[in-house]
C-alpha cells in the first residue's frame, strides 16, 4: 500500500505539475464559454451580405399570395436587411423570375429537376412553390391529418436546408396576409382579430420551497425549472471530460515509461500490480482535482448568482464517489492498454473498442433524462460501464431515486472496477517489459485468462 | 546462509531457452561477476533473481526468502536499460526511490551520495540536463540509496570513461566493505577480475564457469604462453606443441597441448628469430571467455 502511494503521489505531482495541465484546466472552460459568447455576439452579424437569389414557381390561384410575398419581400429588403447602424447586417432576398407551374405531372418533375441542377450550380439558393388547397399531392395526406386543413402547401427545394431565413420568411409572411384575410372576411376588429389568434400561455416553473432563514414559501423562480435538465448534462458531461482529460495523458505516460526503459527501474522496487494500481490512483486523484476546480466554480458561480440551492450537496458527493470510481475503471483500461503497446500508433487501435464502451451512456443519454425512471433507464443504470454517468444523471434529475438503487450501482461499478484493475494488471504485469512489438487484442485477453 | 539460491532455475520465451537448469548459490557478503556473451541468459537470470521475471521451472531463495512477485526493499536494483524521468530534478528523483524502498529519512543519504559521486552541484538540475555519464550515477544510486543488503548491477560500468568508471568501482567496493553482497555482470574481463570473489559464466542458457578466479585459472592449467616477438605472425606458424594463437598486436598469446615441452617451443622460436619477452602464464578470463564462446582461435 505504502509503495502505491508513493507512486501514486509522484504520478499526481507529475501530472499537475505541468503547465500544460494548468493551461487545459483554464483552457477548457474559456474555451467553453467563449463559444458562447462568441456566438451571442454573431448572432446579429451575418457574415454574408450577398444577395440570396430563388424561383418562385406559381400555382394556379396564387397570384395574390405570390404578388403579396414579393411586396413583402421589398420591405424586407430596404428595411429589415439593416442594422441599426443602417448598414446592411442580412442578405437580400431576389426573386429572379416567377415561372408558370407545369401542367402535367412529368412535366412539372422535368422542371423541379432542371430548377434543381441551377441550385447545383449556384445560380440560386432554390425554389419555392406555392400550392393551393385544391393541388396538394397525396404524399401530403399524412401531414393534413396531423395538421387537420391546410390552406397552402409551401415546397421549398434546396441543397441548404441550414439557411431558414428565407423559407421562415415566407412562411411568416403567408400565415400573416391568411390571418388577416380571414379577419377581413369574418369582419373583426384588429384587437379582435388579435384575441382569436393569441396563443395559451405557458409557464414552466420548477417548485415552490421554504426560505431555511426567513422561513418563508418562495415561489419556484425561473432558473428551478432549468437547473433539472441542465444539471444532469452538466454533471455527466464533466464526469466524462474528466475521465478523458486524464486517462489519455496517463495511458500516454505508460508508453513513455516502456520507451524510455523507466519501467524496469520502477519494477526493481515494486511489484507491476502496485505500479499499475499507484498509477490509477494518481490519475484519479488528477481527475478528482480537475472536477474539484471546475465543480468548485461552478458551486462559486450558482452561489453568487443566489441559485446555489439548485445543486444539493448530497448530489455532489455522488459525483466525487462516481467519478473517482470511474477513473479508476476507465483509468485501468487506458493504462493497461499503454503498457500492451509500444508507441502511441499502437494505442489507436487498441482505444477503440475502450472507447465504444465510454461512449456507451451518450447513445442513451437522451431518452434516460427525458424518463429517468422509466425501465430503459433504471437497467442501463446499473450496466457497468455506463452506471457511472447515467446514474449521475438519473440521481441529479427531480424527483431522485430510491436509496437502493444508486447503492447497487455503486456496488456493480465498484466490482467492475476491481476485476478491470485485476484484469489490467496481468496485462501490465506482462505487458510492461514487452519491447519490440505491440499486442494485439487476442493476445491481450490471452495475458488476462492466463496470466 | 547465501544471499541467493537459485535450484535448478529454467526461463523460456516463446520457442528460445533463455536459463537452462541453472544451479548457483552466492555466499553472503561477496562480489560475483556475472560474465557470458550478449543473449546468454545474464539479464535474465538477473530479472528471475528480482522476481521481475518468474522461472519456468525451480526455485530461487534470495535473502532467504523465497516470495514470488514481491519487490524485495533489501535489495536494490540496476537493470540493463537505463531510464529515469527526464522532467524529475536529481534530488526528487533519488527521494521517490528510496521512498519506494521504504528509505524515508533519505535527505543525508542523498546529499552524502551526490557528493561522493561528484553531483552535489546538480542536484536540483533535471535529469534531462545531465549528460549520459552523470545520469548513469544518479541511477546506481538509486539502486543503493536504501542501503540494500544485495545490489543487482546489470552492466554498471557500460559507457563509463576511465575516471568514472574508478570513482563507480570504489563505491562498489565500499558498499561491499559495509556487508553488501554485490552481484554484477559485465563484458569488461579485466574489471570482473580485478573486483569479484566469484565469477560465473552463463552461455546458451547453462552454466560453464562457477568459482574463484583462482580455481577457474587452475581448472586450466598454465597452458598459455605470452610472448614479444619481431615480425609475429609469420613467425608463430606451425609451432611445435601450440594449439592455436591470439596476435594482439604488440604481443601474443599461445595456448599449448597438455604436457608439451615449453623449453622446445622456445627453441623453436628463437630459431625463428630474436623473443623479445618469453613467460609461462594462467589464461586470463578474456582468454577463458573466447574459449568458451568462440571454441575456434585465430590461428596466426
Amino acid at each position: 500500500m505504502r509503495k502505491m502511494l508513493v507512486i501514486a503521489v509522484r504520478e499526481y505531482q507529475a501530472a499537475v505539475r505541468t503547465k500544460t495541465f494548468i493551461i487545459s484546466l483554464v483552457i477548457i472552460p474559456v474555451m467553453m464559454l467563449g463559444s458562447l459568447v462568441l456566438q451571442l455576439l454573431l448572432r446579429g452579424v451575418s457574415m454574408d451580405t450577398a444577395d440570396k437569389h430563388f424561383v418562385l414557381l406559381k400555382h394556379r390561384d396564387t397570384d395574390a399570395l405570390v404578388k403579396h410575398l414579393q411586396e413583402e419581400i421589398n420591405i424586407y429588403n430596404t428595411k429589415d436587411v439593416l442594422g441599426s447602424s443602417g448598414q446592411q447586417i442580412k442578405p437580400r432576398f431576389v426573386i429572379d423570375r416567377v415561372e408558370e407551374t407545369a401542367a402535367t405531372s412529368d412535366s412539372r418533375d422535368r422542371q423541379r429537376f432542371d430548377l434543381s441542377e441551377q441550385v447545383r450550380a449556384g445560380t440560386i439558393v432554390g425554389f419555392l412553390e406555392i400550392i393551393p388547397d385544391g393541388d396538394l399531392p397525396a404524399s401530403f395526406k399524412e401531414i393534413e391529418k396531423d395538421q387537420k386543413k391546410v390552406p397552402i402547401l409551401l415546397r421549398y427545394q434546396t441543397n441548404r436546408p441550414t439557411y431558414k431565413e428565407f423559407s421562415t420568411f415566407v412562411k411568416d409572411t403567408l400565415a400573416k396576409h391568411m390571418r388577416n384575410q380571414l379577419r377581413d372576411q369574418a369582419g373583426l376588429s384588429e384587437q379582435q382579430a388579435l384575441a382569436l389568434f393569441r396563443p395559451v400561455a405557458l409557464d414552466p416553473k420548477g417548485l415552490s420551497r421554504i426560505d431555511p432563514d426567513s422561513g418563508k414559501i418562495v415561489d419556484a423562480s425561473k432558473e428551478g425549472q432549468f437547473a433539472p435538465v441542465i444539471v444532469p448534462i452538466v454533471l455527466m458531461m464533466l464526469l466524462f471530460l474528466v475521465v478523458m482529460m486524464t486517462a489519455t495523458p496517463f495511458m500516454q505516460s505508460v508508453v513513455e515509461e516502456k520507451m524510455q526503459r523507466i519501467a524496469e527501474v520502477l519494477l526493481g522496487s515494486v511489484t507491476p500490480f502496485e505500479l499499475m494500481l499507484g498509477k490509477v490512483i494518481g490519475m484519479a486523484g488528477v481527475s478528482l482535482t480537475i472536477a474539484a476546480v471546475y465543480l468548485g466554480g461552478a458551486y462559486w458561480a450558482a452561489w453568487h448568482f443566489g441559485v446555489a440551492d439548485l445543486v444539493p450537496a448530497g448530489l455532489l458527493v455522488w459525483f466525487v464517489v462516481l467519478q473517482s470510481l470511474a477513473s479508476l475503471m476507465y483509468g485501468s483500461l487506458f493504462i493497461a492498454i499503454g503498457a500492451a503497446c509500444t508507441d502511441m500508433k499502437e494505442t489507436q487501435n487498441l482505444l477503440m473498442p475502450v472507447m465504444l464502451v465510454v461512449c456507451i451512456p451518450f447513445f442513451f443519454m437522451g431518452p434516460v433524462l427525458q424518463e429517468p425512471n422509466s425501465a430503459l433507464a433504471r437497467g442501463l443504470s446499473f450496466v457497468p460501464f455506463a452506471a457511472p454517468m447515467l446514474m449521475m444523471a438519473r440521481i441529479a434529475t427531480p424527483p431522485g431515486l430510491p436509496w437502493w438503487e444508486p447503492t447497487l450501482a455503486l456496488l456493480v461499478v465498484l466490482a467492475t472496477t476491481i476485476l478491470c484493475v485485476w484484469a489490467a494488471g496481468r496485462i501490465f504485469r506482462i505487458g510492461i517489459l514487452m519491447q519490440g512489438k505491440g499486442a494485439r487484442l487476442g493476445q491481450i485477453f490471452k495475458w488476462v485468462i492466463r496470466g | 546462509m547465501p544471499a541467493v539460491a537459485i535450484d535448478h532455475v529454467s526461463k523460456a520465451f516463446a520457442n528460445i531457452l533463455a536459463v537452462n537448469d541453472l544451479c548457483l548459490e552466492v555466499p553472503d557478503g561477496t562480489i560475483y561477476g556475472f560474465i557470458g556473451p550478449n543473449g546468454s541468459g545474464k539479464t535474465t537470470t538477473l530479472r528471475m533473481i528480482m522476481r521481475i521475471l518468474h522461472p519456468d521451472r525451480g526455485h530461487i531463495r534470495v535473502l532467504g526468502e523465497e516470495t514470488m512477485g514481491a519487490a524485495n526493499d533489501r535489495v536494490g536494483y540496476l537493470p540493463e536499460e537505463r531510464g529515469l524521468y527526464k522532467q524529475m530534478k536529481v534530488r526528487d528523483l533519488l527521494r521517490f526511490y528510496a521512498e519506494l524502498k521504504g528509505f524515508r529519512a533519505c535527505q543525508p543519504a542523498i546529499a552524502d551520495w551526490l557528493e561522493r559521486l561528484g553531483l552535489a552541484d546538480w542536484a536540483n538540475k533535471k535529469i534531462e540536463t545531465l549528460s549520459k555519464g552523470m545520469a548513469q550515477k544518479v541511477q546506481f544510486i538509486a539502486s543503493v540509496i536504501a542501503k540494500p543488503e544485495l545490489i543487482l548491477l546489470d552492466e554498471p560500468f557500460t559507457g563509463l570513461d576511465p575516471v568514472n568508471l574508478e570513482v563507480l568501482r570504489n563505491a562498489i567496493l565500499d558498499l561491499n566493505r559495509q556487508g553488501a553482497t554485490v552481484i554484477f555482470s559485465t563484458h569488461d574481463m579485466a574489471v570482473a577480475e580485478k573486483m569479484c570473489d566469484f565469477i560465473f559464466m552463463i552461455y546458451k542458457g547453462k552454466k560453464v564457469l562457477d568459482g574463484t578466479l583462482e580455481a577457474i585459472q587452475n581448472a586450466y592449467g598454465t597452458d598459455t604462453v605470452r610472448v614479444r616477438l619481431d615480425g609475429a605472425s609469420s613467425a608463430l606458424g606451425n609451432l611445435p606443441g601450440v594449439a592455436g594463437v591470439v596476435d594482439f598486436g604488440n604481443w601474443q598469446e599461445l595456448r599449448i597441448n597438455p604436457g608439451s615441452d615449453t623449453n622446445q617451443l622456445l627453441a623453436a622460436l628463437l630459431a625463428r628469430g630474436p623473443v623479445h619477452h618469453f613467460e609461462l602464464a594462467r589464461p586470463t578470463l578474456h582468454d577463458i571467455f573466447v574459449r568458451i564462446a568462440n571454441p575456434e582461435p585465430n590461428h596466426a
